[in-house]
């Protein structure tokens, strides 16, 4: 690479050259730095890229813009793969000062140096591709999630493998005799599609079929899976969609709904086997019942068996009931529900149920006996009505997921690398309510689901995906519901989320598409969400590692394993670019070309730090570059004012930072630190999930090393900032700036 | 949905989602963005089609800085759309803090005023194109995917719940603005009529959906939105009630949880009884009038603010979509044979973790009919 | 009398219930019934009903045959049409209750015999057949003294004040009511309904 050439443009526009003197600005880089400088009027005007292409062309090969936000005119800043650094000198600096005032000028300053600083020691990254990359996309589960993934990914050009532990396809819904309707006019059961999917597949030439077969072991990352199967052969893939599906709850723990009691108590997957063989007859006597009660939420939204909804059980119930009266008129069907769930469109479902004479009663069902009594607690009657003179009994139980294998066993693993596996299936996290006198919700005990690991994950973290409450290895986020916690390892399906065919079909459509994303980003080397694109990578100087393994323990996604001898061994496909590692390691020996611990604390150094007798003082604040920067920006732009004394250094993650760098900056005469970053614990916003509940943690242990330099622990602190907060900051600003002042100044400055 | 303050289950803010959605976009030079154009027709087919894009007038240049010098320059306000009217905004505007592309927009009133001249002039860029006029240009692409989303159905139509008689009921996304920071109350929930903080509040479910006369499907997301609001109100004030009218409570899959945790508060309190009117009380305030489906009391109820949960409407695309919509307006493609795809809303009432898995299939469905 | 509805021997028998899905009017739309509460809340003679028409729809379909038919739900409903044009399911709430009542009149409930409504009906009844028309003095009339002189005349003066503030404001003209022409016509107008309404009982599973 050829050296160095950097060109800084100030922008005086936007009301910037009207409050601070640009002249001054431009003489930090010229005398400072000795860098090229040119200031112009509008820089993201064709004139002012103008400028900067007629440099680049004559030899500039690295551009610092000192205008407004990073975050903005993003489009128009981009110059051919050209590295830009940009810092704030509008949002954050005169949209949020007063104009032509000293403390405001310093901040612009103290920007400028920072971003040349910054361009010092950044060096663009060059991607990381080595060697050979699969395109095959495995599919686990040959289920209609299963079989749609595969589809979906051959249609787009791709390679499957499926594997499905039964010795046939088609998973759980090839029993149904006919699925609920998913196209106009909503109203009746329809042909199931399951057998046609499965022929698709079959005679699919892109698409290999195992049968009988499990995963035994995943090693290795996207784009370079090395799986082994049960059967004992084994493959290179490049990424998983993982749709295992379901299991109907266990009918046997609802004794007193009458399952077991009486042979015609039956479950709705019963039920389903016994409309796909027709006519439906009584397990006791063959006869063909007359009066049938379905019952809702048999073990579902209960907090002795599964305290959620299981979504589908409402709309099957009606399907089977349409499916009885339909081949029996005369029969009698009753749904006992306590919430009638038909979202969407399917309330239209519901009512040609209600069309064809099926009877709904809202109440709950107290008990079932012998005799197939149904006690219900009539909600619309008020009284507890005995339903006597039934044949039959459905329970419509919910659906488990098949988030292990429950038919293997569970390998040994050590305790240390489940725990973390365990304390995430926690759930119940309150939510802030003010004033409620209200007793918490038991949160459910940390517990992994029984079985074996569906992929059994050979990764330092543990060999299960990380799961959410009771089992289900969902994402966590609205937004993002494929944001995964292994990379290019996408879970679908009812497995995921309880869900009816429909959705299942669409959900596998789309983790197919973000393993189609996770093979072609793995072989360019580029990050998966939410740094998407990115080509750096955490580089692990290991003559200084001491085998700590904080680096690996920290990882929120599990991307670092540890070698034989104990090293940290970065797998590249699997790191998100957040830099937790970097903040974690005590001998700061991880750093990312664009992103070391020498810039970041080479940045925060090249703040001008006025000596005590200025009464000017210095406030670090590093901000999570997703969700506080945004805020702070947003300040500017709602021009809310806030206090010229605070340095914002933006950072990938809070994760990222650690307590060596806040130490450095106090040493440099900073008065205070404030990190502002994203809610941790059990609704975390984070993007990264764990950066800021870990620098939020590490942060707790400050005091220690700040009595040491004899300064208040309160000097340094950690701000929950949403995106939305910037009404919120100014305060939160100037309480921290006014805490300070009565601790005086850092003895530090001017050392 | 940067209208929204907050998602359930999760009380978080739309906004953290967007800025990274946004940041991509900006990135990533394949993606074209128009913003204020709407599709006229749609011709062709699978891997071929035209589509006319009708773009409205900004006013505005591309070469805005969003410096907001315009909208300094006229004392002109117009009616704040983004907050769904509840307050006005300057007649130059920036649609929101987080808007992208992030250019200031002039409203179509103030043209041939005077103050279309003072904001014209005030722009130092020269970014202001008063007789910018209504363009019409064609795309060509191989694949489409609607993903035109919802309007609110519009609450005035429901006659007896007097929406446009009582200041003091609102919508439940009104409610969303009034509680959002960037709102017009800056995130402190009060009654329209006198700015006050309601004490006793009542959510109304279903108000337009599930329902002949109005919406005949399940929206799907106002029972957990109203959830939602009843978290909003408790975190606000310690005293605050909140009477939730309701058929049935609809919280799928794993928000069972959330709907839990919000009933669980003593002063949250779920009333079986689709209300049958609100009348207008002594004092002008709302009475909720309706009966008791479980007790068979017959109620007239007063509150401080009456929140309707009015359902999701498809954006209509009918006729121009080019693909086959079903009788509420949801588009419905016939898949493999076209490629016309629909995402989110315009496929169906979802929630936004629903709506972004069916935009991801779509994607990929669309990416199968260009290759 | 023709052929009566079923009789439920336990709750949740449908033989009642489906006979009234098929026998009435409207009764195929009550199926749709989704017990929201609409109906009753939005009748303004809820609170005099033992039961209102939702809980009369629940009954229907627990074959809570005697509780339905003897219920006064039937007799208070004054016909504002508000439940009808308010129910999110477009059930004919009002024409419901309606057909109830002649049902309960027909299969011999007592309170078709007693009823103040049943008792104005008759007085309506009356004026129309009479005069061809409806009036409301004639109608008052006929509905006061039917439970006999003295206490007409005490419901009368109870009226009294309101009379006439009417006969003031030219509200209660004063004199006999027209005749309307052709009465032959209306006559046979009221036989053919009548042999309508024949047909359909006779039809009646
Ligand atoms: C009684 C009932 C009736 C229903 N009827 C309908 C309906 O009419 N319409 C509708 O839309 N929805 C219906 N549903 C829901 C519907 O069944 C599910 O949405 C559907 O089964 C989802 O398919 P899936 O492929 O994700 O899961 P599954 O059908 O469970 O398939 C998962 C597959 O993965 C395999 N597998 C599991 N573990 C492993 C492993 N470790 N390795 C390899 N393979 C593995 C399984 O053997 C199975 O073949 C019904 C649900 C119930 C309870
Ligand atoms: S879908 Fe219906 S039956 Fe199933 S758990 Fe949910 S509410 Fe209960
Ligand atoms: S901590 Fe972040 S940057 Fe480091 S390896 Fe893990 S994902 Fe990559
Ligand atoms: S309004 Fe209609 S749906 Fe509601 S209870 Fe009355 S009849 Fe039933």
């Amino acid at each position: 690479m050829s050296p160095k050439n950097t060109g800084v443009y100030l922008c005086s526009g936007c009301g910037i050259g009207d409050a601070v003197s640009m002249g001054s600005l431009e003489k930090i880089a010229t005398k400072e730095f000795k860098k090229s400088c040119k200031t112009n009027a509008c820089l993201c005007g064709e004139e002012g890229l103008e400028t900067i292409r007629a440099d680049l062309a004559g030899g500039v090969n690295q551009v610092v813009i000192a205008a407004c936000s990073p975050r903005a005119m993003t489009d128009r800043f981009r110059f051919n793969g050209t590295q830009v650094i940009r810092t704030n000198l509008r949002e954050q600096v005169v949209w949020s000062h007063p104009a032509n005032d000293e403390d405001t000028q310093m901040m612009a300053e103290d920007n400028i140096r920072i971003a040349i600083t910054e361009a010092a020691k950044s060096t663009p990254p060059e991607p990381k591709v080595e060697g050979e990359y699969s395109q095959v996309v495995l599919v686990v589960g040959g289920g209609h999630s299963g079989l749609t993934a595969a589809r979906e990914a051959s249609k787009a050009g791709y390679e499957v493998l499926l594997v499905e532990r039964a010795s046939q396809l088609g998973g759980m819904a090839a029993k149904w005799s006919k699925r609920m309707p998913v196209r106009p006019p909503y109203q009746d059961p329809q042909p199931n599609t399951v057998a046609t999917l499965v022929k698709a597949v079959e005679a699919d030439s892109r698409i290999t079929v195992k049968t009988g077969c499990t995963v035994a072991k995943t090693s290795g990352m996207p784009g370079r899976f090395t799986v082994e199967f049960s059967d004992g052969s084994s493959q290179t893939v490049g990424a998983f969609v993982v749709a295992t599906g379901w299991r109907p709850y266990d009918a046997r723990k609802l004794g007193h709904l009458g399952y077991g009691v009486s042979p015609d108590v039956v479950t709705n997957v019963e039920m389903e086997e016994m409309l796909a063989k027709g006519p439906v007859v009584r397990r006791s006597d063959g006869k063909a019942p007359g009066v049938v009660v379905f019952v809702q939420c048999a073990g579902s939204r209960d907090p002795n068996h599964l305290p959620y909804c299981s979504s589908v059980c409402c709309g099957v119930s009606i399907k089977q009931a349409l499916q009885l009266r339909e081949a029996d008129p005369q029969v009698m069907v009753y749904i006992v529900y306590e919430e009638l769930r038909t979202p969407g469109v399917a309330e239209e479902f519901y009512r040609t149920a209600q069309r064809s004479g099926v009877i709904f009663i809202k109440g709950t069902v107290k008990t079932v006996d012998a005799a197939l009594t149904v006690t219900v607690d009539d909600a619309m009657l008020q009284q507890e009505i005995p339903l006597s003179g039934v044949d039959m009994v459905v329970l419509a139980t919910g659906m488990v997921p098949n988030s292990t294998n429950v038919e293997a066993e569970a390998p040994e693993v050590e305790e240390e690398k489940l725990r973390p596996l365990k304390s995430d299936i926690n759930p119940y996290a309150p939510f802030a309510v003010a004033g409620t006198g209200a007793p918490p919700l038991t949160p459910p005990e940390e517990k992994l689901p029984e079985g074996a690991p569906l992929l059994n994950l050979q990764y330092r973290q543990g060999p299960h995906l990380p799961m959410l409450a009771h089992g289900f290895p969902d994402s966590h986020y609205i937004c993002f519901p494929y944001e995964t916690r292994r990379s290019g390892i996408y879970v679908a399906g009812p497995v995921r989320r309880p869900m009816d065919m429909g959705e299942a079909a669409e959900d596998a459509t789309g983790a197919t598409m973000k393993a189609i994303q996770a093979i072609h980003n793995a072989a360019y080397g580029l990050a998966l969400h939410p740094r998407a694109g990115d080509l750096s990578l955490p580089i692990i100087g290991l003559n200084q590692c001491t085998k700590c393994r904080r680096c690996t323990v920290e990882c929120p996604f599990g991307a670092i394993d540890e070698t034989d001898q104990g090293f940290p061994q970065v797998n590249s496909t699997r790191c998100r670019r957040c830099g937790t590692c970097m903040g974690a390691c005590p001998v700061r020996t991880i750093s990312f070309t664009n992103y070391t611990v020498d810039m970041l604390g080479s940045m925060i150094k090249a703040v001008n730090i006025p000596d005590e007798t200025e009464e000017k003082p210095r406030i670090l604040v590093l901000a999570c570059e997703n969700d506080a920067y945004p805020a702070l920006d947003m300040m500017g732009i709602a021009r809310h004012q806030f206090s010229a004394h605070i340095r914002i250094i933006p950072v990938r993650c809070l994760g990222s930072v650690s307590m060596l760098l806040i130490s450095d900056a106090l040493s440099v005469g900073y008065d205070g630190v404030m990190l502002m970053g994203c809610k941790p614990g059990d609704d975390y916003q984070c993007h990264f999930i764990k950066g800021s509940g870990i620098a939020k943690e590490r942060m707790s242990k400050v005091g220690d090393t700040l009595k040491s330099m004899a300064l208040e622990a309160e000097r340094v602190t950690v701000a929950e900032v949403s995106i939305a907060d910037s009404g919120r900051l100014p305060k939160v600003i100037q309480d921290f700036v006014e805490m300070l002042d009565t601790f005086g100044p850092n003895p530090f400055k001017g050392f | 949905m940067a209208q929204l303050n907050r998602y359930f289950p999760k009380l978080c803010h739309p906004t953290c989602g967007l800025e990274i959605n946004f940041q991509r976009i900006r990135r990533n030079p394949k993606v074209k963005v128009f913003t204020l154009a709407s599709v006229a027709a749609v011709t062709g087919e699978r891997g071929d089609y035209t589509v006319t894009v009708r773009q409205a007038p900004r006013y505005v240049k591309a070469n805005c800085t969003a410096c907001g010098d315009c909208a300094r320059a006229t004392e002109m306000k117009v009616q704040n759309q983004f907050d769904y009217n509840l307050g006005k905004v300057s007649a130059a505007y920036l649609p929101h803090e987080m808007a992208f592309p992030m250019r200031y927009v002039i409203a179509p009133q103030v043209l041939g005023t005077p103050e279309a001249e003072r904001i014209k002039a005030a722009c130092k860029y020269d970014a202001v194109d008063l007789d910018e006029k209504e363009s019409t240009f064609d795309l060509h692409v191989g694949a489409i995917v609607w993903a035109t989303g919802w309007q609110p159905y519009d609450a005035a139509r429901i006659s007896p719940y007097r929406y446009a008689y009582l200041k003091d009921v609102i919508t439940n996304v009104e409610m969303e603005r009034l509680a959002a920071p960037n709102g017009p109350t800056q995130g402190k929930i009060v009654r329209p009529s006198d700015g006050v903080a309601p004490k006793k509040v009542a959510l109304i479910q279903c108000a337009g959906s599930r329902d002949y006369n109005h919406l005949e499907y399940c929206s799907r997301i106002c029972c957990l939105a109203s959830m939602k609001h009843a978290a909003y109100m408790r975190e606000q004030s310690a005293e605050a009630t909140v009477d939730i009218y309701y058929i049935d409570i609809r919280a799928h899959d794993k928000l069972e949880a959330f709907y839990r945790k919000v009933v669980n508060d003593p002063h949250v309190r779920l009333i079986k009884s689709k209300p049958a009117e609100i009348k207008i009380g002594p004092d002008g305030g709302p009475v909720v009038c309706g009966e008791n489906t479980i007790t068979r009391e017959i109620y007239a109820e007063p509150y401080d603010l009456v929140v309707l949960a009015t359902g999701m409407q498809p954006a209509g695309v009918e006729g121009v979509s080019g693909a086959p919509v079903d009788a509420y307006g949801f588009i419905v493609p016939e898949d493999e044979t076209q490629g016309i795809f629909s995402a989110g809303v315009a496929s169906g009432p979802l929630d936004v973790s629903m709506s972004v898995q069916s935009a991801t299939a779509a994607a990929l469905k669309a990416i199968q009919a260009i290759r | 009398m023709t052929t009566m509805s079923p009789t439920p021997t336990r709750p949740y028998d449908l033989g009642f219930t489906r006979w009234v899905y098929q026998n009435i009017d409207g009764g195929d739309r009550m199926a749709l019934c989704m017990q929201c509460g609409v109906c009753s809340g939005s009748c303004p003679l809820s609170t005099t009903m033992d039961n209102g028409p939702r809980k009369t729809f629940m009954m229907i379909r627990a074959g809570m045959k005697d509780a339905v038919l003897k219920s006064d739900t039937l007799w208070n409903c004054v016909s504002c049409y508000n439940c009808v044009v308010r129910c999110p399911r477009h059930v004919p709430v009002a024409y419901i209750l309606h057909e109830l009542a002649t049902l309960a009149v027909r299969e011999g409930y007592a309170p078709a015999r007693t009823s103040e409504t049943n008792k104005f009906v008759k007085g309506f009844t009356w004026s129309f057949e009479t005069f061809g028309r409806t009036d409301e003095r004639i109608i008052s009339l006929f509905y006061y003294f039917q439970d006999g002189f003295v206490a007409g005349i005490k419901k009368l003066l109870a009226f009294k004040s309101i009379a006439f503030a009417f006969v003031k404001v030219g509200r209660l003209p004063l004199g006999l009511p027209h005749r309307i022409k052709n009465r032959g016509e209306l006559k046979k107008m009221l036989a053919a309904a009548a042999a309508i309404e024949a047909r359909h009982t006779a039809g009646r599973k």
